[in-house]
């Protein structure tokens, strides 16, 4: 088996489009993935996530743009050059292979001896939790514990970068934090280049050092995890993350009025947009605002409450203790250092007058 | 347990369906004197098979329609192959089309396709050669091989290669460690068939193979004049049938 070499750079997507099935899918994507970091991809289903991800192993052709991986260029290689290994949202196994050789497959592809796979595979499982698994017949096993073979045999291909697809939604609901968990701590030890996709922003924010959100086909926000829920760039990322709290106004000699209140926001006079978190919407009986409470959802862990006023809707998310019933009137305070001013809240349409930019995902 | 009794039932109408046709022919092969109404013959013997090995014909016919089988499965699958995996991978609209298209030889009798076929062989000197017969051959066994593949190239099996090719598999060893697993039973199906097809075809070896018999044109003749014979070579004809059911039967029991 030939040398590889620790990764040199990192993954540079520019100007990506694709039409798979004539369709377009990716309308110019720009995606970077700095070297030994981990990205997560987020996006409601039929953004091209998995599009993306197959444009970039070279499983799915590319209409325009580059791909550059390790400081070269590998869009025009064929799938089997670009030393992208994927964990498929499926694990697929192959049935007539054990355990030990699906996870050496990447060593067979080299033409390695069996001793040798053999080995290997025994150590990657070990560390993937499979001990002594090799010899057990791949079909055998439980959907996790199969995507752990997947993820081992993923590793063994020692890649430049390590894609995966949803890899958590196909396995129980209760096995889904260990593999996360899992994954994050074999990337972060070997130092992997990683993109990881999902449609949950929960695990976006979780396994993400850095997050991009694709919309219809384009990144619409790149960021650490935080920024995109606390700073979106647009409504729709605004809404995608969990906030409806999407405020239109004018902002007159720097300040807004929201329901009556003014406020102070940052930036020109003129037609603005802000946005608080619903869980940094305050319940103060000493608060300026005086809102009754439309629908009060216990959602499992905090209670969604939507707040009514005059020209003013809110949503906040309270802890059940503090949790007042629907119809009571409530005083409400903004923390003034989390309203955001959010810079692009006419490029993106508004939610709901065009099919697809619905956010969608985990609450 | 009774989802086991099933195909057991299932099983057993299907073996006595198949061999009660088959002991009458074993019979009727060993019977010297077998006269009417006896259930048995009355005496027993090897006249048949003697009758049928006389000169070298039957001989020759049987080794010149194993080469023929082999010659016209062989091509057939090398000209399905990539068919099969196009369609089978392509847009469905096209799929239904080109599999209705691809199966109108079938609709056409063999002696027909062969008679037309003839004219041809006979300027380019095909006629009578085995060449010719097997790809007389291949009209008919193409379609069914083909029919057969297209399963075969399932989505499944793609994935499979897309995650080969992905962990850095080249084409060659992807074809090896991949796809010829994945598609052996499909495959040996479809070789099965096809190469009984071929062993079974009548009308186009009769129209383009007249001066080279296959062996069904060396039986026909004693069907009507002397059963015994007839049922001697027929034992001979069916072989390859017996032997492709307990292959496939073993194939489909690894299979599971």
């Amino acid at each position: 088996m030939e040398a590889r070499s620790a990764p040199l750079g990192g993954l540079g997507c520019r100007g990506l489009v694709a039409a798979p099935g004539g369709s377009p899918v990716l309308r110019g994507v720009d995606l970077d993935v700095p070297a030994g970091t981990r990205t997560v991809l987020v996006g409601p289903s039929g953004a091209g996530k998995t599009t993306l991800l197959r444009a970039i192993c070279g499983l799915q052709a590319i209409e325009a743009g580059s791909i550059e991986l390790g400081g070269r260029r590998i869009d025009r290689l064929p799938a089997y050059r670009r030393r992208c290994a994927v964990v498929f949202q499926e694990p697929r196994l192959l049935p007539h292979l054990d355990v030990g050789e699906n996870v050496a497959f990447a060593l067979r592809a080299a033409g390695a001896r069996r001793a040798e796979r053999r080995a290997r595979a025994r150590a990657l499982l070990t560390e993937v939790g499979l001990d002594g698994f090799e010899r057990r017949a791949a079909d055998r096993l439980s959907g996790g514990e199969q995507q752990r073979v997947s993820l081992a045999r993923a590793l063994c291909a020692e890649p430049d970068i390590l894609l995966l697809d949803e890899p958590i939604s196909a396995v129980d609901a209760n096995r889904r934090e260990e593999l996360r968990e899992l994954i994050a701590r074999l990337q972060g030890e070997r130092g992997l280049t990683t993109l990881f996709v999902t449609h949950d922003r929960a695990e976006a924010a979780q396994m993400g050092e850095r997050v991009a959100l694709m919309l219809e086909g384009r990144i619409v926000q790149e960021d650490e995890p935080a920024a995109l829920f606390q700073r979106p760039a647009s409504p729709v990322v605004a809404r995608f993350f969990g906030s409806a709290n999407v405020l239109r106004g004018q902002v007159r000699d720097g300040r807004m009025s929201l329901g009556g209140v003014e406020v102070p926001v940052p930036g020109p006079d003129g037609e603005a947009c802000v946005t608080i978190r619903p869980e940094r919407v305050r319940l103060d009986p000493a608060g300026p605002l005086e809102l009754r409470v439309g629908e009060a959802a216990y959602t499992g862990t905090w209670v969604r409450l939507r707040l009514r006023g005059e020209g003013l809707g809110l949503e906040a998310m309270v802890p059940p203790s503090q949790a007042p019933a629907a119809g009571e009137l409530v005083g409400v305070a903004l923390p003034l250092e989390e309203i955001w001013r959010i810079p692009d809240f006419e490029a993106v349409p508004e939610e709901g007058r065009r099919a697809g930019v619905r956010p969608r995902g985990g609450s | 347990m009774v989802e086991r009794r099933l195909p057991r039932t299932v099983g057993t109408v299907a073996v006595l369906l198949f061999a009660a046709p088959l002991a009458v022919l074993v019979v009727q092969a060993f019977a010297e004197v077998w006269r009417y109404p006896a259930l048995l013959p009355q005496r027993w013997g090897l006249r048949g098979f003697e009758v049928a090995f006389e000169g070298d014909q039957a001989l020759q016919a049987t080794l010149d329609s194993f080469e023929v089988a082999l010659i016209s499965t062989a091509a057939a699958i090398l000209l399905a192959w990539p068919a099969a995996r196009a369609l089978a991978r392509g847009p469905a609209r096209l799929r239904t089309a080109a599999i209705v298209f691809l199966a109108l030889p079938l609709l056409v009798p063999p002696l027909a396709t062969g008679t037309g076929l003839a004219e041809w062989f006979i300027r380019l000197g095909l006629a009578d050669t085995r060449v010719g017969v097997a790809l007389a051959h291949l009209t008919v066994v193409l379609p069914y091989v083909l029919l057969v593949l297209i399963p075969g190239f399932n989505p499944r099996l793609r994935e499979l290669e897309e995650m080969a090719a992905s962990l850095g598999m080249g084409p060659v060893r992807r074809l090896v460690s991949v796809t010829l697993p994945g598609i052996r039973a499909v495959l040996a199906a479809a070789a099965l068939l096809g190469f009984l097809v071929s062993w079974s075809q009548y009308g186009s070896s009769l129209a383009v193979g007249g001066g080279l018999p296959m062996l069904p044109l060396t039986l026909l003749p004693f069907v009507g004049s002397d059963p015994n014979v007839a049922a001697a070579l027929s034992l001979l004809f069916l072989a390859p049938a017996v032997l492709a059911l307990l292959l496939a039967s073993r194939a489909a029991r690894e299979a599971l």
